[in-house]
Formats: C-alpha cells, sequence, structure tokens
C-alpha cells in the first residue's frame, strides 16, 4: 500500500471521528515503490487542504511530508512539529450545525462519509 | 462478518513486556466484540511459537487471527507462511505493531496502554472485515529477447543461451560488436579490443540458442514478465547470409562512393558495404539511400563520380538507366538478391534485457571548440578509428594532409561535469585519455602530448597504475585547467592555436597539430523511442532508469525488463561486461522453465454496476494495467499487470475500484476504532 492510496475520505474521516490532526507521511518523490503514487498523494493532499478550510479546520491540521524508512530523525522530528502544530492550535472544534452561526463553518457531523 | 476472532500477544521475551502490561491487554482484547480467545507467547517468531500458533489455530478454529506483536515489516510474512502451512488463510489474519509503535517508543507506561488498546481494537475491528484471498499463478515463457548486440547485450545472450535458453538478440546495425569492436586497444592493460571481443561475438553468431537479427529494430512490445510479444522490423540487406562468404568482390565494381557514418566519416565506402574490415558477421549489405537501383537522388552523387573521373561515361550512362546490376554480377555465389523485402517478425519472450549503448555529446554545440570547423578537432570516438588497424589510415596515426601530428592536445570533461551541458562525470574519460597519450607516444615517439584536464577520475584497482605509467611518458605534459569545455580552438595557418587557463600559470597558449576532444556520453538518439515502446522510465539525463541506485541496478519500472551496459548510463566495457550478466542472472532466477509465475494478491478490482467508464483511472494507472471495455463502456483491470497500489481506488468518483485486503471499509474500520 503507498500515499497514492489515501481516499481524501481517509482524512475527512479521521477529522470526523476525532482526530485533531491528520499527517500523511508517503516516500520521497521519485522513490514510490508504486512509482508515482505519492504525486498523486500531493495532488489531492493540495486540494484537500482547501477543503477542509471550507470545513472550518485550520489547514495546519493537514499535514504532507517524505520519510523514507532510512531517515529516523527526520520521523520523530516531523511527528514532534506535528504534535507541537496541533497543541497550539488546540482541539478541533466540532460544532453541531444548529448551533453555527458563523457563515462558512461546516457542519462535521453532517457531512457523510463513506 | 466473523464471529470468532482468536487474538495472540507475544511478549516478544520482555523487548514489549518491559513497558506494556500485557495481561491488562489481554484482558482488554477479551472483551472486544467477536474475540473468542486471547492468548499470551514469550515469542511467537520462535520455532516453538510458531508451533504452538499452528497447534492452537488447529484446536480453536477461529475464522480470523489478530497477532499483536513486533512490527510487521518483521515478522508478518513468518506468520502468514505459518498459517498458510495450517490451510488457514493468511487473509484472514492481522498484525498489530505493539512493540515499534508502541513499547519502545512511549515510555509512559499507561499512556503505552491505551495506544496498545486503540490499536488492538483497530485491528479486531478490521479483521473482521478481511476476506479470504487465494493466490494465483500464471505460465511463462522462458525465452530472452535482447535489444542491442555491443559488449553487454553479447554477454547476457551467451550466458543465457548457455543456460539453454533461446535468445533472439535484435541489433539495428549490420554487424555485431557495438563500439568496443571499433577501437584498437583498451584501457588499462591495453589489450588489443577486436582480439578481445572476437572469440564472444564467433560464439554469438553461431551459438544454437541464438537467432541474431542484425539489421533489425523492435516496433512495438506488448505483455508483461512471463508473457511479451515482440514485433520486430527486419530490413531488406538484399544480401544472403547464407550463401556470401564475405569475399568482397561486389564493392569494387559498385559505381556509388559516400562517406561512411560507421567510421565516423573519417572514409569513403560503397553503396553496397561492410562498415569496416573485420566487422562481424562479414556479409555486406546494400545501403537502400544510397544504391542508384534504389534510390534516385544519387544520380547526382553518380553524375560527381563521373565528374571526377572515377567512372567512365559509358558506366556512367548505364547507372543512370538505375537498372545497376553491378553488386550481383560480381557476386561469385550469387548471394545477392534485390528482391528481398523487410520483413515483420513476431518473437515471443519472457523477459527483455536493454543494451542500447551510447552515444557522444556533440562537441559542435561548444562553438569556441570548433569541432566540425577546424579539421583537425576530433572526437575521441572518431580517434580510436584513426588509430584502429581497420580504420581510414590502417592504423597509422595521421592528419588528414597524411602527414604525422607533431603534437596532439586531449581535452577532457567537454560537455560533462558541467552545469550548462551534462553535470554528471561520465567515468571513463580520463581513462582512454590517457590510453591515448600512451598510443601516440608508441606510434610517434618524438610527438608531443598535452592532456587538459580538470581532475582525475581513475577509480579501480588498476587505473592508478596506468595513470602514474602514463605520467612516466617524456614527451607528455599535464595542463589543469579549471573548465575544459573553456579551451578555445582556433585554426592558426595549417596548425591549432589552444588558448587555455593553467591552473598553475594562468593564461596559456599552445600550437598543436590535431586536438581530440572527450566529450560527454549521452544516452543513445532512439533511447526516448525504446522507452515508450516498452513503458521503462528514463532518469534526467535521458539514460534508462535503474529500479534502484544500490540495490536494483539493471532493474526497470517494468518487470521483466532490464537495462545493462551504457544504456543505464555511462560506464567501462568491464562494468558493462558485469551489467550484461546481472540481468541475465536476474531472468534466469525471474524465470525458471516450469516454474509458473506467482502473481500480486492484493490487486485492484472494479465493480462493473457501479463504474461509469469515466476511464480517469486508466490514466492513473502507472502500470497501463487498466483498459476501458468498449462494448460495455467500464474499465477494466489486468489482474496480471496491476500491482495494487490502489491509487485507481483512491480516486474513483463512483467508489467503483477496490483495493483487495484494503478495502474502504477495512481502513474506516481501523480509522474509527483508533481514534475511539
Ligand atoms: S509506496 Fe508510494 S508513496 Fe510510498
Amino acid at each position: 500500500m503507498c500515499s497514492g492510496r489515501i481516499d481524501p475520505q481517509f482524512i475527512l474521516k479521521a477529522f470526523q471521528s476525532g482526530a485533531d490532526g491528520v499527517l500523511i507521511l508517503g516516500c520521497h518523490p521519485g522513490d514510490c515503490h508504486y512509482k508515482e503514487g505519492n504525486y498523486k498523494a500531493l495532488r489531492r493532499f493540495y486540494l484537500l487542504r482547501k477543503l477542509i478550510s471550507q470545513f472550518g479546520i485550520e489547514e495546519e491540521r493537514l499535514k504532507l511530508d517524505w520519510v523514507s524508512a532510512s531517515e529516523a530523525d527526520k520521523f520523530v522530528r516531523t511527528i514532534n512539529d506535528m504534535v507541537e502544530t496541533v497543541k497550539a492550535l488546540g482541539p478541533l472544534k466540532r460544532i453541531p450545525a444548529h448551533t453555527s452561526t458563523e457563515k462558512g463553518t461546516g457542519d462535521l457531523q453532517e457531512i457523510k462519509i463513506g | 462478518m466473523s464471529g470468532r476472532i482468536g487474538v495472540y500477544i507475544c511478549s516478544c521475551g520482555t523487548n514489549i513486556s518491559d513497558n506494556l502490561n500485557i495481561d491488562g491487554l489481554a484482558e482488554f482484547s477479551a472483551g472486544l466484540d467477536n474475540v473468542s480467545y486471547v492468548k499470551v507467547h514469550k515469542l511467537l517468531c520462535s520455532e516453538e511459537g510458531k508451533n504452538f500458533l499452528s497447534d492452537d489455530v488447529l484446536k480453536e478454529s477461529p475464522d480470523r487471527i489478530v497477532i499483536a506483536s513486533c512490527s510487521p515489516r518483521e515478522h508478518e510474512k513468518t506468520f502468514r507462511n505459518t498459517l498458510q502451512k495450517i490451510r488457514f488463510n493468511p487473509y484472514l489474519f492481522q498484525m498489530v505493531n505493539i512493540r515499534e509503535q508502541v513499547a519502545w517508543p512511549t515510555p509512559d507506561k499507561s499512556e503505552a496502554a491505551e495506544k496498545a488498546k486503540a490499536y488492538l481494537r483497530a485491528a479486531v475491528k478490521r479483521v473482521a472485515f478481511q476476506e479470504p484471498l487465494e493466490k494465483k499463478e500464471i505460465d511463462c515463457n522462458t525465452d530472452v529477447l535482447i535489444i542491442g548486440a555491443g559488449p553487454a547485450g553479447m554477454e547476457a545472450a551467451l550466458l543465457l543461451a548457455k543456460a539453454g535458453r533461446k535468445v533472439y538478440l535484435v541489433e539495428k546495425n549490420s554487424f555485431i560488436g557495438g563500439r568496443v569492436a571499433r577501437y584498437e586497444d583498451v584501457f588499462p592493460k591495453m589489450e588489443c579490443a577486436t582480439c578481445m571481443l572476437e572469440p564472444m561475438m564467433d560464439e554469438v553468431m553461431h551459438h544454437e540458442n541464438i537467432e541474431l537479427l542484425t539489421c533489425s529494430d523492435v516496433q512495438d512490445v506488448i505483455g508483461f514478465l512471463g508473457n511479451f510479444v515482440v514485433k520486430i522490423r527486419k530490413r531488406a540487406a538484399y544480401v544472403s547470409k547464407d550463401k556470401c562468404l564475405g569475399c568482397g568482390a561486389c564493392y569494387e565494381p559498385c559505381p556509388v562512393t559516400v562517406k561512411n557514418e560507421l567510421d565516423y566519416n573519417l572514409s569513403n565506402r560503397k553503396a553496397i558495404y561492410i562498415p569496416y574490415t573485420g566487422a562481424l558477421p562479414n556479409v555486406p549489405v546494400i545501403d537502400e539511400a544510397h544504391c542508384l537501383r534504389f534510390s534516385s537522388k544519387d544520380l547526382d552523387i553518380c553524375r560527381e563520380a563521373f565528374e571526377l573521373g572515377l567512372i567512365t561515361k559509358e558506366e556512367y550512362e548505364m547507372f543512370r538507366k538505375k537498372d545497376c546490376t553491378a553488386c550481383k554480377e560480381a557476386c561469385p555465389f550469387e548471394a545477392i538478391n534485390y528482391d528481398e523485402r523487410e520483413e515483420i517478425l513476431e518473437r515471443k519472450a519472457g523477459g527483455i534485457i536493454v543494451a542500447t549503448g551510447f552515444e557522444l555529446f556533440d562537441p559542435s554545440a561548444v562553438p569556441k571548440l570548433g569541432y566540425g570547423k577546424i579539421p583537425e578537432v576530433y572526437t575521441s570516438l572518431e580517434f580510436e578509428r584513426i588509430l584502429s588497424q581497420t580504420g581510414p589510415t590502417g592504423g597509422n596515426l595521421l592528419m588528414k594532409n597524411s602527414k604525422g601530428p607533431e603534437s596532439v592536445a586531449i581535452i577532457h570533461c567537454v560537455g560533462s561535469r558541467d552545469k550548462k551541458y551534462y553535470d554528471y562525470c561520465s567515468g571513463i574519460c580520463c581513462l582512454y585519455a590517457l590510453k591515448f597519450a600512451h598510443m601516440v607516444g608508441k606510434k610517434l615517439p618524438s610527438a608531443n602530448v598535452y592532456e587538459i584536464y580538470a581532475d582525475w577520475c581513475v577509480p579501480g584497482k588498476d587505473n592508478q597504475a596506468f595513470l602514474d605509467s602514463v605520467k612516466q611518458g617524456e614527451n607528455i605534459q599535464f595542463i589543469r585547467t579549471p573548465l575544459p569545455v573553456d579551451v578555445e580552438l582556433n585554426q592558426d595557418a595549417d596548425r591549432i592555436k589552444l588558448s587555455c587557463i593553467d591552473v598553475s600559470t594562468g593564461k596559456r597558449e599552445l600550437i598543436v597539430d590535431m586536438v581530440i576532444l572527450c566529450p560527454a556520453m549521452v544516452p543513445a538518439k532512439n533511447s526516448r523511442m525504446i522507452s515508450e515502446i516498452l513503458s521503462i522510465s528514463n532518469s534526467k539525463e535521458g539514460f534508462f532508469a535503474e529500479g534502484h541506485t544500490k540495490l536494483a541496478p539493471v532493474s526497470t519500472n517494468i518487470e521483466g525488463i532490464f537495462i545493462a551496459g551504457c544504456a543505464q548510463g555511462p560506464k567501462d566495457i568491464q562494468n558493462t561486461i558485469a551489467q550484461g550478466a546481472a540481468s541475465a542472472g536476474q531472468i534466469l532466477s525471474a524465470l525458471v522453465p516450469g516454474r509458473r509465475l506467482e502473481l500480486e494478491v492484493t490487486t485492484a478490482e472494479i465493480d462493473k454496476d457501479a463504474c461509469s467508464g469515466c476511464m480517469i483511472c486508466i490514466s492513473l494507472c502507472p502500470y497501463k494495467a487498466i483498459t476501458l471495455d468498449r462494448e460495455n463502456k467500464v474499465a477494466v483491470i489486468n489482474e496480471v499487470l496491476c500491482k495494487g497500489c490502489g491509487t485507481c481506488v483512491a480516486a474513483c468518483p463512483s467508489g467503483a475500484a477496490t483495493s483487495k485486503h484494503f478495502t474502504e471499509q477495512q481502513i474506516f474500520a481501523e480509522i474509527e476504532e483508533v481514534l475511539k
């Protein structure tokens, strides 16, 4: 399995199920075991980041990075950075539809996924 | 859905139990939906552990299994094999990593316990949705197609043929041996190149398992590892290989004279010719583009020949009629057949080796070097011919005016190690430049040689000694310059003025008679086309891209297609041969007679009823595994080609594509449970 298998729905599902941040990690460009899955993941990531911000989810809560199996240090750094980012943002507010007042704040409970 | 899940927890000696309360985790797991029992073991991957697992599974007969232990990278295969042996479908098993992902990186025991619970919950939920999957196998063809009959292609062909494989060796030229067959001596031991290659070429031509197809190119390839179908275009040569003895009686009477491009235009040839003396197979070909029978524009050439007094008026008149049969009449063996036609051949092969060689960077792209304008400026390949006994000067080191040069400059790194042209080092130029210096010294002991270089690249066990011995030469000078491509060459009466920066003395000018450029080795011209035909990738320089720089240097992105020699990147003959042998080894191990090929199990599937035929997946598939069933307007996946990357599944807007073993339902179950 490959970062190219990451369906945008997986990310939305994670946010819906209680994740405060989602980190997608793939092989470095050119190193994908399945040739080009990570390029596809990158394209989908850009689109998805736009989409989540329309749902009221800060773009920083979704991150994509490349880490190879030999990059233990980078792996640790990337995870710790992400944890820092999410801690700074605090828990993701999930606002039920009927209490939503601001325009443009989506309702996560109502997004039907899967 | 399953109702009887067996959970096994391994404490990995104390690796896991040191930081994780195994009993607590067992108790928690026992309380999860559908779990019918939980067992704990000290070392499940040991022989004793595997026996325990087999016996216990047979005894309990669960319908799904979860094993919480180390990383799947470590032992997923081990457990799958153990289960397979007792006929428990290995795809009904899920592994949880509580060592690398929990016990080791999470020092806080209660945090570790919570994490382990989340992962177990996810696996138990997921495994319930898993389906049994069966391995599939197909028959394979063990014959091999090799493109290019240079050293790499010949080495591979011989090894495979000796192992009993049928080999189709396709060569675009009329002769084999590649560029090396046209060299005189090779570094570092100054061996005679032809003597070195001849026995090999002879074997290639006569081996019963090798079908040598010269004057041929591959036009189309379809299929996959074990099952390729190849279309080969064999151009008409008009000379029968079986009848021709290579006596050469046909060249003389041919009225057409043109430049011999296979001698880098340094000599002339006829329209029926062999490219150089000693070329093998020693059978001439008729060059349609210039032969009077086949081309009309060459009446001009004929007229020129007449005007130059090379042929008589009667001859000219006869040839003008375009029914020239001069060669046929001269042939004592009736080997010439003007009616031969181009053929399209079809061959089946299980594996393919691409060994199409290299070309040189064209130095005329650097105007300061005067290549193509100053007559005595040569490329290294041209100079190889000048040194060769079968070359235009019969191996005498002569300039175009038939005199020997008094001084020769050799310029390294032309177009290589330079961002403006090619940023890589070709790795062999220093060594052949030294060889040239040595050979000039041998042929013309009084001639001065200047090596204009930037850095030395002479790796390998013999090469430093070679450099040191050449440095001993009396008439050889080494001039180090920052960027050899910045050297300026100008015609100066009948000599050449060379201006460069010498790092030790500053600006420097020399007057020399002959200059040899060492241009970067670049991909062969047809390599883009070959990549397209075979769907193999190119590296950014345009050479064929290897599967992995270190671990898979002769593999490509397509299973069953291998690369060898300079087609993969610049290298010397030794490494070329090594890659030829490596690619043959890869094929011998990938395609074994009588053995069937195992296919990827976790491929993608398309639900015909849900597919709208939008074709998004077709354009995304990196393996060309998806096609459109035009009649039913739905996408169809070729299970043999699909590697199961899942990108089509992630992209399908109708939810028609699914990944076996990685379905949406399975992944959603995991996400939900981990985050609960
Ligand atoms: S295998 Fe495709 S991104 Fe890692």
